[in-house]
């Protein structure tokens, strides 16, 4: 487990990267709305920002792209500064940012169409191809000619995501795709992420949802208060944030003892003991266990959740707020 | 690609419902008019323009034009500045523009194109169906001017071209301080009201004599001496003083809304 | 230097450019320096003037009104303030003059033969022909600037300290500024008359009047803008629009003896007999009313006089005084009228020689 302050999980130097900032930090009057955020998006990787509602994910976004000057702190995207390098850098970005904005007296399909006439890297002649398309992938093909006012949250939601995808993009940026949108919905959006992946698209994804995270992402940054308290690969982040050997003995005393000697944390737990795996392995610990003598009727990998690893970096400020902000459909043991 | 911009624009604007409305209602004023001149009948007539009316069809689009300019062609284009901004950043449209990327300059005069274009036709519009309307209900011989002297239709439509320009670009004026107000806010109807307020504000501060050292800089002061252009030969002192005023307005509120934008957060 | 500072600062210069620029129109158009011109002797300018063949021109005259003359909203052209009229002549006696007011306009066009006068608020065209002996209308010819230092000079030639007071830019040309100053026996309420003579041709281009403890002219008539040389033939034609009435001036005449409530003053002032008591710059005209029209003169008109006007008497008897910066009127109730550009002491003491 690691925090940005201490030692940052970092990709390696080597890879490629989407998108960087460096000590971002953004007032409004006298709040701060973000602070100290040092973020990086490796090319390819499909990140997830996550964080209470409030915790900074939009604000960093909109400095992403180009539409929050920063008060300080530098930010590079798609290897050019912003906001200098906003030029060049943005039409190989697609862009949901909070929520659908389309024109509600046009048809799915004009809005798409405006959109698309200030496109920068679509030529004129292939715009009606392109919006054709990008309905289609969304699945608004049949809905098209229908007025936005009438849309659905979902349907609006998708077409958001249409005017992202209208031209083949480098980085797709997502935030709270899933908003609105019923379990078929988010199916549907995360089809969309796996498939922009496959297609080496970078993408990030904000959302306060964690299963969404978990499910889709291959890198994870957590907000907290307008800082980013960890990043890193998902994996990686789960495996340091802890992993823990469920024990089931009936010897609980000697296991423990003979642990202690071994210099194992570990603490009683229901019909054995919980193993905590930080400067071991599971076969070490079921080594120690057995030349003591203990038997083991059975050994669990208890692997950190998103959801555990986000309460430890949240907790004590959270504590007294509850944990409402923060969705808690799965997690746990795994 | 600016020139597709501008298009979308223009086809945007021509798309919204109310752009539709608004144009029906401005292309009402020459025919009531019309109407109205035609069944007062010779003891109609009134003040100023309007006392030239009967029998001088041709005169009715700059009538019209010269009436609306008061409150009617402001009103227009305070909504078509609210909607190109504070509308489109309420729709969350605005952002969508940004980051497809369309430079904030760029965006002001994509705006500035579509209120100057759109003007352009709702003051020509009004001006060719005055014509007909005239025409129709009140007859023509060529346009007699104020001067009492009688211009052949050529003449006549000459006269009622450079006051189309000259409408157009007071309205452009409005618009363009409107869009200044425009880009500092996400409710339409607050650009509305603030431009009509002021508009009349203007107005009824032009009316008070003590208040004369004011005038020569409300853009409303020169609205009446743009009514030169029915006379013969035309002068043109009042003509230029009210076009370089709104010329005035027209820098004060482009670089107001630069300013604005490029600094803006969305 | 970024981009965006760059735009910022543009944008920046632009408000201001827009913001200078209404300022340098609200101002006043600035006299700018006065042109450095020979020396002339004042009499020599003077003789110049009376001298010189009025040519062919067209221009915008301004008269700036500060008589403080009541602001009567029946009568809204003597209120004080700013108004312009446009002139073209020929130089041989063929004239159009176009008075705008408000939205509408009046037109006289004197083509040499006929003089039409055009009203767009009624529709209406007034055709004078000339009789043998083509006299001048008096209203007419007042507003132009040449005409008026004319008659100002041949009046007052003899009773005044004539000064040449440099030179100043009038209508964009080099102008000499002749002063005439009343000789301090003259009792009277104008300080001086300054005219503003057309360096080259001589012609009067801007008169001034100001009055004694006024230091802004108390009225100014003015070319602002002139362009000297032939005009248009055609300016100096008219043709009736198609669906005008037609009158003379003498059905006119009657009409307006009816509308308008101050014509009986005017006629009275303008009639048959009036009266010149004095010479030079206190010279006072006066005239009797007939008694029948004193009590004809419609309630509104008598509702106006009494609002501008101040009960006075003394042993002359008593009426009512009007005063402006530059005139004195004293109306007597018996009907004689006392006019002059004095103080009302001067009116007290001729009313009694009005007969």
């Amino acid at each position: 487990m690691t925090t940005s302050t201490s030692a940052p999980v970092t990709a390696p130097a080597k890879q490629a990267v989407a998108a960087r900032t460096r000590g971002l930090r953004k007032e409004y009057g006298s709040t701060v709305a973000v602070d100290r955020v040092d973020l990086e998006l490796p090319e390819g990787a499909v990140l997830g920002m996550l964080g209470p509602n409030g915790s900074g994910k939009t604000t960093t976004i909109r400095m992403l792209l180009g539409l929050v000057r920063p008060t300080q702190g530098e930010i590079e995207l798609l290897g050019r500064p912003l906001p200098d390098g906003a030029e060049q850098a943005l039409p190989h970005v697609g862009a949901l940012v909070e929520g659908p904005g389309f024109h509600p007296f046009l048809s799915g399909r004009e809005n798409l169409i405006r959109c698309a006439a200030f496109e920068p890297l679509l030529e004129k002649r292939k715009i009606k191809q392109a919006v054709e398309d990008a309905l289609e992938r969304v699945g608004l093909a049949q809905a098209a000619h229908r007025r936005y006012r009438g849309y659905s949250l979902g349907m609006k939601q998708r077409l958001g995501l249409a005017a992202a995808l209208l031209v083949p993009r480098k980085l797709v940026v997502l935030d709270e795709p899933t908003n609105g949108l019923d379990p078929a919905g988010t199916r549907e959006i995360r089809r969309i992420i796996a498939d922009l992946h496959d297609r080496g698209t970078t993408v990030l994804v904000s959302s306060h949802l964690l299963s969404e995270v978990e499910a889709t992402c291959t890198h994870v940054a957590v907000l907290h208060r307008g800082t980013v308290v960890a990043q890193g690969e998902l994996t990686e982040l789960l495996q340091a944030g802890g992993s823990a050997l469920q024990v089931v003995t009936p010897d609980v005393e000697t296991a423990l003892g003979a642990l202690r000697q071994a210099k194992i944390s570990a603490r009683p737990l229901g019909e054995g003991l919980r193993v905590e795996l930080a400067g071991t392995s599971a076969p070490q610990v079921i080594e120690t266990l057995v030349k003591a003598g203990v038997g083991v009727h059975e050994a669990t990998r208890w692997k950190t959740g998103l959801e555990e690893l986000f309460a430890r970096l949240t907790e004590a400020e959270e504590a007294e707020r509850g944990m409402s902000a923060v969705d808690t459909l799965d997690g746990g043991p795994r | 690609m600016i020139t597709r911009q501008f298009g979308s624009e223009v086809r945007w604007m021509l798309r919204r419902p109310r752009t539709i409305i608004g144009l029906f209602g401005l292309v009402l004023v020459p025919i009531i008019i019309s109407f109205g001149i035609w069944t007062a009948g010779d003891g109609g007539g009134g003040p100023g323009l309007a006392a030239i009316l009967q029998g001088n069809g041709m005169v009715v689009p700059i009538f019209t034009l010269f009436l609306s300019l008061n409150l009617l062609l402001p009103l227009v284009a305070s909504i078509w500045a609210a909607d190109g901004l504070a509308g489109e950043a309420q729709h969350g449209t605005l952002r969508g523009l940004l980051v497809a990327p369309v430079s904030r300059v760029r965006l002001l005069f994509v705006k500035l194109f579509g209120l100057t274009a759109m003007s352009l036709f709702a003051v020509t519009l009004m001006a060719v169906v005055g014509i007909i309307a005239g025409t129709a209900f009140l007859g023509t011989n060529g346009m007699m001017t104020l001067s009492g002297t009688t211009l052949s239709t050529g003449q006549g439509l000459l006269r009622i071209a450079l006051f189309v320009v000259l409408v157009t670009f007071q309205m452009v004026s409005i618009g363009a301080v409107a869009l200044a107000v425009s880009s500092t806010t996400e409710h339409p109807l607050v650009v509305q009201a603030a431009t009509m307020t002021t508009i009349i504000v203007f107005q009824v501060l032009g009316q008070f004599q003590s208040l004369d050292w004011l005038h020569p800089f409300l853009i409303t002061t020169g609205f009446p001496g743009l009514i030169d252009v029915m006379r013969d030969p035309i002068p043109l002192g009042q003509i230029w003083d009210s076009t370089l005023l709104a010329g005035c307005y027209l820098l004060i509120g482009t670089g107001l809304a630069a300013m604005r934008l490029i600094t803006k957060d969305s | 230097m970024n981009k965006r500072k760059v735009t910022l600062a543009v944008a920046t210069a632009g408000v201001l450019t827009g913001a200078a620029g209404l300022s340098l129109l609200a101002m006043p158009a600035g006299a700018g320096q006065p042109p450095s011109l020979p020396d002339v002797s004042a009499e020599s300018l003077v003789e110049q003037v009376m001298t010189a063949k009025p040519g062919a021109f067209g221009g915008t005259v301004e008269v700036d009104n500060k008589l403080g003359l009541p602001s009567i909203a029946e009568i809204p052209q003597l209120a004080d303030g700013k108004h312009s009229a446009r002139i073209w002549t020929d130089g041989n006696g063929k004239l159009r003059l176009a008075l705008p007011n408000g939205q509408s306009e009046q037109t006289i066009v004197d083509d040499g033969k006929t003089t039409w006068s055009w009203n767009s608020q009624d529709n209406e065209v007034t055709k004078s022909e000339h009789k043998d002996s083509p006299k001048e209308s008096n209203g007419e010819k007042a507003i132009d600037p040449a005409t008026a230092a004319k008659e100002i000079v041949t009046k007052t030639k003899e009773f005044s300290d004539i000064t040449v007071d440099g030179t100043a830019r009038v209508a964009n040309r080099a102008a000499y500024e002749l002063v005439l100053s009343p000789k301090p026996t003259e009792k009277t309420l104008i300080r001086e008359v300054r005219i503003a003579v057309d360096a080259e041709l001589k012609m009067p281009l801007r008169v001034a009047v100001l009055t004694n403890g006024a230091a802004e002219p108390a009225g100014t008539v003015g070319f602002t803008q002139i362009n000297v040389g032939p005009q248009d033939a055609k300016l100096f034609e008219f043709t009736p629009p198609a669906n005008a009435k037609v009158t003379t001036p003498e059905a006119k005449e009657a009409q307006a003896r009816e509308k308008l409530p101050e014509a009986g003053l005017e006629a009275a002032l303008q009639g048959e007999d009036p009266q010149i008591f004095g010479t030079g710059w206190d010279s006072v005209i006066g005239a009797r009313i007939p008694a029948d029209a004193m009590t004809q003169v419609p309630a509104e008109a008598q509702g106006l006089v009494d609002r501008f006007t101040k009960k006075v008497s003394g042993s002359w008897g008593s009426g009512k005084l009007f005063t402006t910066k530059v005139a004195t009127i004293l109306i007597a109730d018996d009907g004689r009228v006392v006019a002059g550009a004095v103080p009302e002491q001067v009116l007290f003491d001729t009313i009694g020689q009005v007969k």
